[in-house]
């Protein structure tokens, strides 16, 4: 709603938005902060905010203790592999019904993307089946596939959006002007898609980076990505905060730099294109 | 040859993606609801024997309490989302100076998995060391929060967290609602003399009833869905007293070694998503059509 806002209004209006931003932010804070203290001033009562020795240590034994880059390995592959394999089957399949759309186009993308509504549970035990059956169990191209499954409806449904933006007069013109399907697509299509498609591997990178259903379930020791080492990690309850606490930041700072310098992604990504 | 390819190309670039989903989802659910047919224990079974399964899973006080916890959690978890989403986003759309910054800090949590911020939050509602230990160190000795290790209170633990990386998504939907309401009107509004908060519950809350319904229908399967919360919080504990619907399927299929009982108990999650969704994608669809 647009409307003139006092300049008093403005400044005490962003002091609140802004506090209540730092409300948000807070265990993500904490936790960064935390890291970087000694077990002991971890659990020091009363908390400790800033006067404390900054120390490196707990970054250095997570590494030495628990080999944390092979998790991280795990995580990138994991994310990375099943990202890449969706787009390659999405981009077609947006690209037809966006370009070529049918008389079913919109029921079979609604209907999609209601399959990701469905809880994975429905899904989970005979997928751990085949996984037995065929060895996959705990290895990064099973969790590759699957998770390439599972996002794939929201893939399309973000390519389909991005794609819908392009205008179609770009097509027709192009086509007066002699140009076959391969160039249409080649030289026209490609450069206008680029952004939507990096978006969209943004979204499911976050996405594919924080699944813990699947990792969890599906993964053991080696092909065990970071929230499953998280999850590992914070079992002997309460006696290391500041090593988890390391272990988290390093789990969530890719996100977190990579979410804020590509704020507008993020938040059409998250959104799912709700918001342009 | 040619010709045809390139006028089929584009259904034969769909089936991928259509094949893949359908045998993915649906094949896979139509084995789960097989086996929750059967009297499968620690490995599955297929001769079906009928609803036996199911009538365990309602007898069951396990089960009992994952779907009052649902409905408690799912329940609070929606409303108040909603009402600070809202007020968020009505906050954020009075000109607030680096706009863009702030979104993101708000859909942070949304975009960190929750096993990892869970430990923060651990921290947090930890008696002896967060909230209750920094209130009490103020000198209220009597003050106290340990809903973290409380059977009765656990569960509004795993809402708070829930709300916590929530709001900040249901805010962006609701801006993005604000934005889209005809600033004519609101102006004549305005020049009528028209009280704020009248043109807010009058004219523009109304017009938003569609993006109040996504907001309603992704939150409620959110919900229904949840899963890392748990596991990051409080691990079904104490006792069983946190766990829902897919945590009581998590633990029934990996560690009780009753796989009938996980299958019946996900097709009860499936059912009640259905009777959420299928409406909805109903009058979507009608609404596109026409």
């Amino acid at each position: 709603m647009a409307r003139a806002v006092t300049p008093q209004r403005k400044v005490i209006n962003t002091a609140l938005a802004w506090g209540v931003g730092l409300l948000i932010f807070f265990p993500i804070l904490w936790t960064i902060l935390t890291s970087f203290k000694t077990e002991a001033q971890a659990i020091a009562d009363p908390p400790l905010f800033l006067n404390f020795d900054w120390t490196l240590e707990n970054y250095a034994i997570v590494q030495e203790r628990s080999d944390y880059m092979r998790f991280l390995w795990n995580s990138v592959i994991i994310a990375g592999g099943s990202t890449l394999l969706g787009i390659v089957i999405a981009v077609p399949a947006a690209w037809s019904m966006a370009f070529v759309p049918g008389r079913w186009t919109k029921d079979i993308l609604l209907w999609m993307l209601s399959t990701k509504m469905l809880p994975a549970v429905g899904v989970l035990y005979p997928i751990y089946l085949i996984f037995i059956k065929l060895g996959l169990l705990d290895s990064r191209g099973g969790l590759v596939v699957v998770l390439m499954l599972i996002n794939l409806p929201i893939i399309v449904w973000m390519l389909y959006t991005y794609f819908k933006e392009i205008p179609g007069e770009i097509l027709e013109a192009a086509r007066m002007d002699g140009a076959g399907l391969r160039e249409e697509l080649l030289y026209v299509l490609t450069p206008m898609a680029i952004p939507g498609i990096a978006s969209t591997v943004l979204l499911n990178i976050i996405l594919a980076w924080n699944e813990a259903f699947w990792t969890l379930n599906l993964t053991a020791a080696k092909a065990a990505p970071l929230t499953a080492f998280i999850a590992s990690y914070s079992s002997p309850e309460g006696l290391f905060y500041a090593k988890l606490s390391a272990a988290s930041t390093m789990a969530i700072a890719p996100i977190l730099i990579l979410g804020w310098f590509s704020q507008k992604q993020l938040v059409r990504g998250l959104t799912f294109g709700a918001v342009k | 040859m040619a010709r045809w390819f390139e006028t089929h190309l584009p259904k034969i670039v769909l089936a991928p993606s259509f094949i893949a989903v359908l045998i993915f989802v649906y094949g896979f659910i139509g084995w789960t609801a097989w086996v929750s047919l059967t009297r499968s224990k620690l490995l599955p079974k297929y001769e079906i024997v009928g609803f036996i399964q199911y009538d365990r899973l309602f007898a069951s006080p396990r089960w009992d309490t994952a779907m009052t916890n649902l409905y408690i959690f799912g329940g609070m978890f929606i409303v108040i989302s909603m009402v600070l989403g809202l007020i968020l986003a009505i906050l954020l759309d009075q000109q607030i100076r680096v706009e863009g910054a702030i979104r993101t800090i708000y859909l942070y949590p949304m975009a960190l998995s929750m096993i990892v911020t869970g430990t923060a939050w651990k921290w947090i509602l930890n008696p002896g060391l967060g909230v209750q230990a920094m209130v009490q160190g103020w000198g209220f000795e009597n003050f106290k929060f340990d809903w973290l290790v409380n059977p009765d209170m656990a569960i509004y633990t795993i809402v708070l967290a829930a709300i916590w990386q929530s709001s900040g998504f249901v805010m962006a939907l609701f801006l993005a609602g604000l934005r889209s309401v005809d600033t004519e009107i609101i102006r004549a509004a305005q020049i009528d003399g028209i009280p704020t908060w009248r043109v807010y519950t009058a004219i523009i809350i109304p017009s938003m009833a569609p993006i109040f319904l996504s907001a309603f229908i992704v939150l409620a399967h959110l919900a229904i869905k949840s899963f890392d919360l748990v596991i990051a919080l409080t691990g079904g504990g104490p006792g069983y007293a946190t766990d829902l619907p897919a945590t009581y399927m998590y633990a029934m299929a990996f560690s009780r070694g009753d796989v009938g009982q996980a299958a019946s108990s996900a097709m009860i999650m499936m059912l009640v998503i259905f009777i959420i969704v299928v409406p909805y994608l109903y009058s979507e669809l009608r609404a596109k059509n026409d």
